[in-house]
């Protein structure tokens, strides 16, 4: 591998080396001339060969954004970089460098054919980014595991692949491994893989090959039920009532609740806490249900107002169109006219008109555009008004459901504190029944400390309570105004584009006719 | 009544308002009196078949007075019998005559006046079967039909007694009603009830299963004669058989026929006995309008009107006055009523000048069609079928205009309602006995009304019971259909009308129709219609053709523009579908229309007229949609220059290309013209999908070499373009370059398309062209007649087979049976006789091989002797010969010489072949088990 690198000077990739390779690549002849007067753009280059030329690092290419070709074999290149802007990039050659590792690919995302023969690669690694890879050129290398094909399974548009001249192509299973890991390859090694071989290779390798998709399988399951229920808790979400479709808010009343936990110890309280419970979930169900309902229908508030307002966009759109069609076919006719005309004041007057004709259009598509605005925003305002009453409407519904769930706190709170003080009594008097575990026992010394710490549970539990009603209320209030400002915020910037749009086209029109004035003139 | 009466008196035609029943028959002498009509206030009768029906009258008296009546009707019938097998030739008469001497015998009931009367009705001699035109008895050869036809079972003569007897009780009841139309005599001069000359019969052809195409073809296959007194049902009513043989009928034969084959696939259908309009008796479609002219109603599609969604924008307010618009709709429907009433009166006049002449005969025409009845066959409601037209009716129709009676295969109804008003008020319940008198009890009575049922409720569900084996018991049966199967050959069937050919017409249209193949360019059927009633001037001719080669299905030619139009099939050599044009000059007004996914181009349609061409695709990978071609006048050089050779330079080509989603809107061309005189390229380009503008770019080409002689390769000027979002790479002369360069290419592509075009339009006017001159048709594969190919190939393989198998009997015969003949037969032969057998068989075999050795030698040897005869005779007169004597005789060597050779070779070939065959017989009878004992012996 220790090719001449020694005999000659590396050279830098500077801008005048790349100017240099761009002009000799660029376009030729006729249109040579014409590029060399204007010069070529590097975010212009499509393709861009540059071997043979003793790079010994890759620098200085950002500019090719739009790079789709780079050919940088026959180099002294030691470490893939500086490649992270060349995002189009489909091909790339990087044989006949020296090469150790593979790094520095992981925004190409859409190559399809990399070439990294000839170099010093002992491993096949991060390349998971390259999701279109079809051929992978690794030939006279130094990977010497075979467990390195199992990585290239995850390739699925790979076709071709060479890997002769490494250490495993030595080993006398090596093309049947191949085969047998990589069904879907094609050409390996620059040969056809006949499907004789396949059967041969898959009847070999069969048990490894079904553990191995078997543990891949189960990989997918995994992720895919996963996927499946971050998005359910995602639309949870939207509607602002994650979590409550069960007793996850009950629970986390009592996580840190620690006076609570204890309390539960005396007799009759798991009793009391179970029917609690109960009580507590089915009115979280009740929210979370509501919440999914209200979602819904504003969902659907959401899609006829967008449609509406679609429709609305694109009659009118077809309205503006129609209308500069029936302009250009009279506008052509016209200047066809005044270009023969040759009497002077003849063509004065036809221009005039004309100019008419185009300030008129120019009149006729404002008025249009005005006329959608006033009718979008009395739209826009129906809708906001709708949208703000449900989502008001939304929240005092939640909110009289968890006054019930104070409610139920408080009448739980009442009933504790209740059992707790018969509890001290009793203790005081000497005739209960059981002994306290130690941690209860702590808090029954007098009055004062039971119902102190009864109330703090109290107290800790109303928290827990008011908090999750105050996220969903802060949540869906936010998301309110977000999206009411966005539907008005989106409204001006079409109102602008139109304006923006319509008088780019008057202006132009009038400029030609102008530059037709002008020239006329002049003859 | 009596508003009725003075109606009669002061209308002429008054039958058509007045006629109390279906059947308003005036007598022979004198057709405008009419018999009161009685029956209409004898509401409670029943007619009585006997012995099979009670009477459910309850008036016992009336019973009583019936019995007896049943007995004369009896006797008289006994009688009747006798006389007409003495005056066979009277048969007709007499039947004319039944219903006025049952009608005489309630009155008097004297046997000898009776007697007396008759004979003297007899002697009046009504000349009408001798008008029956063409088709009478004399023409038919009954000699090939079967028994059934000639005689009829006794079951079939009960039957008649049955029919006689509920014609008397009928003609009792109903005197003023025409007598039945029961049993006419069929082709063999024997009485046939009605109802079993319908043979039901499912015909083998998928296209006779539905009652439209079976009608169809029942009115195409039988030529109409009218009937011969077309007041009165005929006489004869022949089977079906015989109609099919000689293709002709009238209204009653084409009915029988039809209703046979619509109950044979399953449809409930009724021949109908009733009055018809002259038209339809007459199968007169001129006042008809074809029904192929009628264009499809174009179903007006009603917008649904969406209702408004909750947040669709207001429409901008409506700024012009209420009060003009109202006046001026106002005065929009004053011009419309005119125009409304002018057209009215146009119409008025014209129905006026359409209208039919009265018909004197009008109500009193005897008509029979078929009625199908809803419920089978998921037929929703009952219609009428017209047999003569093949063309379905509403019952409530107005050429129907009455109904006397209707049978199917299993039993006979009269019609008890009143048909004033035609058929419109006829409720066809079949098993309401009030409006429909049944004949025979027990058959299915079809749609027993539901709410008799209810009445009889489910409380005396035993008597219902009882009722019904009572029922059962009593039923008589119709007998089975004398009539054979019906059968129409492939042939027939194929050529349809008689001759293959008919000519119906219609208003202000004909229509021919021909058998497939009948003619030799494929022409099935031809539409030519009129603007005048008089059928005079030609509108326009629609020609159908099946068959053919090149596909044409369709050729309409419009006479007033002069153009024509040909339709065809997919399957053209050139995938053409439509083809209207003036004239088959090329260059001229013409628009073709192609099968686009047979096109390797995806055309759709290129019009052309004299300056242009126009061409429309569709699904073409480069999104090209349409291409318009201008043309100047074509350069005068030499005369002999063809289109071909001198195309005419083109002005201007507009291609159109629809919107290619893989590109971005401002980069994705919607139209590119080439304005090629001006050397001018503009481009549109589509518009983006929020924008109402698009952009645009115009190349010029003016000068290719500026004022200092450099060549000039661009310039910003060549350029004009007005982007919609100005981008920097577009504004490069290099960009620029490159897109002009692209399209210099483009455009020399598109020339070349064109012209390529033009040259696609002479091909296909030259293919016309030939195909129309050789109109040759196609056979298919499968048609086994007409396939001349697989004929020759289907005889060949039978002459083949027929000697194989002639082959096969040789091989087969019996060597051994002259030995075995000799042996007693039946025993098995012992191993002596066993070798007898086999050494006399061999030497047999071996004297046979010896004779024909000799016979082949003697042969030789006597042709040899001959040619030495010959020989020795010329040697002798040789000098005397004359050359033809001498030609003569050498030709006749040289053929002794062959005949020698060849007897020579075939004595070697026998002596080489002969020890071999000897063998191989002696194997054979080795193997033979009837020689199993010789078997045993080498064993």
């Amino acid at each position: 591998m220790n090719r001449l690198c020694d005999s000659m000077e590396p050279k830098v990739m500077d801008d005048d080396m790349l100017k240099l390779a761009v002009g000799e690549q660029g376009p030729q002849e006729e249109a040579g001339q014409l590029a060399k007067q204007e010069g070529i753009l590097f975010k212009d280059v499509l393709s861009l060969q540059l071997d043979f030329r003793n790079i010994l690092r890759i620098d200085n290419l950002w500019q090719f954004e739009n790079l789709r070709k780079l050919q940088l074999d026959n180099n002294i290149i030691e470490k893939i970089e500086g490649l992270e802007n060349l995002t189009h990039l489909v091909w790339l050659d990087l044989s006949f460098n020296n090469i150790e590792t593979i790094e520095g690919l992981d925004t190409l995302v859409n190559l399809e054919d990399l070439s990294l023969f000839n170099n010093r690669i002992s491993k096949i690694d991060s390349l998971d980014a390259l999701v279109k890879l079809q051929v992978l050129s690794l030939g006279n290398n130094q990977i010497d595991n075979m467990m390195n094909i199992v990585y290239l399974r995850r390739f699925q548009c790979l076709r071709t692949l060479s890997l002769s001249g490494n250490p495993i192509s030595e080993a006398e299973d090596y093309k049947m491994f191949i085969c047998a890991y990589l069904p879907d390859l094609v050409y390996l090694d620059f040969r056809r893989i006949d499907d004789h071989t396949k059967e041969l290779a898959e009847a070999k390798h069969q048990y490894s090959i079904d553990e191995l998709k078997h543990r891949e399988n189960l990989m997918q399951v995994r992720l895919q039920d996963e996927r499946a229920r971050q998005e359910e808790l995602e639309k949870h979400k939207t509607a602002f009532v994650e979590h409550l479709n069960g007793s996850f808010l009950f629970d986390s009343m009592y996580a840190e609740d620690s006076e609570g936990n204890k309390l539960s110890y005396l007799p009759g309280v798991s009793e009391l806490l179970e029917a609690y419970k109960d009580k507590f979930v089915i009115i979280c169900m009740n929210i979370f249900e509501y919440g999914l309902k209200q979602q819904e229908k504003r969902k659907i508030e959401l899609d006829t107002f967008s449609e509406c307002v679609h429709e609305a966009i694109q009659e009118n759109q077809e309205q503006g169109k129609r209308k500069i069609a029936q302009f250009e076919e009279k506008h052509l006719s016209s200047l066809s006219a005044i270009r023969e005309e040759s009497e002077l004041p003849n063509i004065e007057k036809m221009i005039l008109e004309c100019s008419a004709d185009v300030s008129e259009l120019f009149n006729e598509l404002m008025m249009l555009e005005m006329q959608l605005v006033e009718q979008l925003e009395e739209t826009i305002n129906m809708f906001e008004r709708n949208i703000v009453d449900m989502v008001g409407l939304f929240i005092e519904n939640v909110q009289s459901l968890m006054a019930q769930c104070r409610d139920l706190e408080n009448h739980h709170h009442e009933k504790l504190l209740e059992i707790s003080i018969s509890t001290l009594e009793k203790i005081v008097k000497g005739d209960l029944d059981e002994d306290l575990p130690d941690a209860p026992a702590s808090l029954f010394v007098d009055k004062d400390t039971i119902v102190n710490a009864v109330g703090a549970s109290h107290d800790i539990h109303l928290l827990k309570i008011d908090n999750r009603e105050d996220e969903l209320v802060t949540r869906i209030n936010s998301w309110c105004t977000r999206l009411v400002d966005k539907i008005h915020k989106d409204e001006i910037m079409r109102n602008r584009k139109r304006v923006k749009e319509i008088n780019q086209y008057i202006d132009h029109m009038q400029s030609e006719l102008d530059n037709l004035e002008y020239s006329d003139i002049l003859d | 009544m009596f508003e009725r009466k003075s109606k009669r008196e002061s209308l002429p035609s008054y039958v058509l308002y007045t006629s109390p029943k279906p059947s308003p028959r005036p007598p022979r002498d004198a057709p405008v009196v009419l018999v009161a009509p009685a029956w209409s206030d004898s509401q409670p009768w029943r007619i009585l078949p006997l012995p099979h029906r009670d009477i459910l009258s309850p008036d016992s008296q009336r019973r009583s007075r019936m019995e007896v009546l049943r007995e004369k009707v009896e006797e008289e019938e006994e009688a009747e019998r006798e006389e007409a097998a003495k005056r066979a030739e009277w048969a007709r008469t007499e039947k004319m005559m039944r219903p006025v001497e049952v009608r005489k015998e309630e009155t008097t009931l004297t046997q000898e006046m009776l007697r007396d009367l008759e004979k003297k009705l007899s002697e009046i001699q009504i000349p009408i079967s001798a008008e029956l035109p063409a088709f009478t008895k004399d023409t038919i050869d009954i000699s090939k039909l079967p028994v059934s036809y000639k005689t009829n079972t006794p079951k079939e003569e009960h039957l008649l007694q049955v029919a006689d007897n509920f014609s008397r009780q009928y003609s009792h009841l109903c005197p003023d009603r025409v007598p039945l139309f029961l049993h006419p005599l069929n082709e063999c001069e024997v009485p046939k009830f009605v109802s079993t000359t319908l043979r039901p019969t499912l015909m083998p052809y998928p296209e006779l299963y539905n009652w439209d195409s079976c009608a169809q073809f029942v009115s195409d296959f039988l030529t109409m004669v009218p009937l011969p007194d077309p007041l009165k049902p005929p006489s004869h009513l022949y089977s079906s058989t015989t109609v099919l043989n000689y293709q002709k009928g009238n209204c009653f034969d084409f009915s029988t026929m039809l209703c046979s084959m619509l109950i044979g696939s399953g449809y409930d259908a009724y021949c109908v006995n009733g009055y018809g309009s002259l038209d339809l008796c007459h199968m007169d479609l001129t006042r008809e309008v074809c029904p192929l002219t009628v264009k499809p109603k174009e179903t007006v599609q009603k917008e649904e009107k969406v209702l408004p969604k909750k947040y669709t924008i207001r429409p901008p307010r409506d700024l012009c006055s209420r009060f003009e618009q109202e006046q001026e709709v106002k005065k929009q429907q004053e011009i419309r009523a005119q125009e409304k009433k002018q057209l009215r009166e146009e119409e008025e006049r014209l129905m006026e000048a359409e209208k039919a002449k009265p018909d004197a005969l009008h109500g009193l025409r005897v008509h029979s069609w078929v009625l199908v009845l809803s419920g089978k066959r998921e037929v929703p409601e009952n219609f009428f079928i017209d047999a003569f037209t093949g063309h379905s009716y509403s019952t409530q129709d107005e050429r129907f205009l009455g109904i006397e009676s209707l049978w199917n295969h299993k039993n006979y109804w009269i019609n008890m309602q009143d048909c004033w008003n035609c058929c419109k008020d006829l409720i066809f319940d079949l098993g309401d006995p009030v409006r429909w008198e049944y004949m025979l009890l027990g058959t299915d009575k079809s749609q027993l009304s539901l709410t008799e049922e209810d009445d009889s409720g489910i409380n005396d569900e035993d008597d219902v019971e009882n009722l019904g084996k009572e029922d059962e018991d009593k039923s008589f049966d119709m007998p089975h259909s004398w009539v054979e199967q019906i059968e129409i050959s492939p042939e027939a069937f194929e050529t349809r009308c008689p001759n293959g050919k008919k000519v119906i017409q219609y208003k202000r249209a004909k229509l021919e129709k021909w058998a497939p193949y009948l003619n030799s360019n494929g022409l099935v059927s031809r539409l030519t219609t009129y603007e005048d009633l008089e059928c005079t001037n030609i509108l326009e001719i629609k020609e159908w053709y099946q068959n053919r080669e090149d596909m044409l299905e369709l050729k309409h030619i419009n006479k007033t523009t002069d153009l024509k139009i040909d339709y065809f099939k997919p399957g053209h050599p050139q995938a053409l579908r439509v083809h209207s044009y003036k004239s088959m000059q090329p260059e001229m007004d013409r628009v073709i229309e192609f099968y686009e996914t047979a096109r390797v181009d995806g055309l759709i349609k290129r019009e052309e007229t004299a300056r242009t061409m126009t061409e429309y695709y569709q699904g073409r990978p480069d999104f090209l949609s349409y291409r318009h071609a201008n043309f100047r006048p074509r350069v005068k050089k030499l005369a002999l220059s063809s289109a071909e050779s001198n195309p005419r330079p083109i002005v201007k080509i507009t291609e159109q290309f629809f919107r290619n989603p893989a590109k971005p809107a401002e980069e994705d061309v919607a139209e590119r013209v080439f304005l090629l005189a001006e050397e001018r390229i503009q481009l549109r380009y589509h518009c983006r999908d929020d924008h109402i503008t698009a952009s645009k770019r115009e190349f010029l080409r003016r000068t290719e070499v500026d004022s200092k002689g450099n060549k000039i390769i661009m310039t910003p000027d060549m350029c004009i373009s007005f982007e919609v979002e100005p981008m920097e790479h577009t504004k490069k002369l290099l960009y620029q370059y490159e897109a002009m360069m692209h399209l210099k290419r483009e455009e020399k592509l598109s020339r070349h398309q064109v012209w390529e075009s033009e040259l696609e339009v002479l091909e296909i006017l030259k293919l016309r062209e030939e195909e129309e001159a050789a109109h040759t048709l196609t056979i298919s594969i499968y048609d086994t007649k007409r396939n001349e190919k697989s004929k020759e190939y289907r005889e060949a393989m039978e002459r083949v087979m027929h000697e194989e198998h002639l082959r096969q009997v040789e091989t087969q015969l019996d060597y051994l049976a002259p030995f075995l003949a000799q042996l007693p037969p039946g025993e098995k032969l012992t191993r002596w006789q066993a070798v007898r057998l086999k050494d006399e068989c061999l030497s047999d075999f071996k004297q046979r091989l010896i004779n024909k050795a000799n016979l082949i030698q003697a042969r030789f040897e006597k042709e040899t002797q001959e040619l030495q005869k010959k020989q020795q005779w010329y040697q002798e007169n040789q000098v005397t010969l004359t050359p033809e004597d001498e030609d003569l005789y050498l030709s006749y060597c040289s053929q002794a010489m062959f005949r020698i050779r060849i007897l020579e070779q075939r004595l070697n070939r026998h002596k080489e072949l002969a020890p071999l065959k000897y063998l191989a017989l002696e194997e054979k009878l080795y193997k033979d088990p009837r020689l199993g004992e010789l078997q045993k012996i080498f064993a």
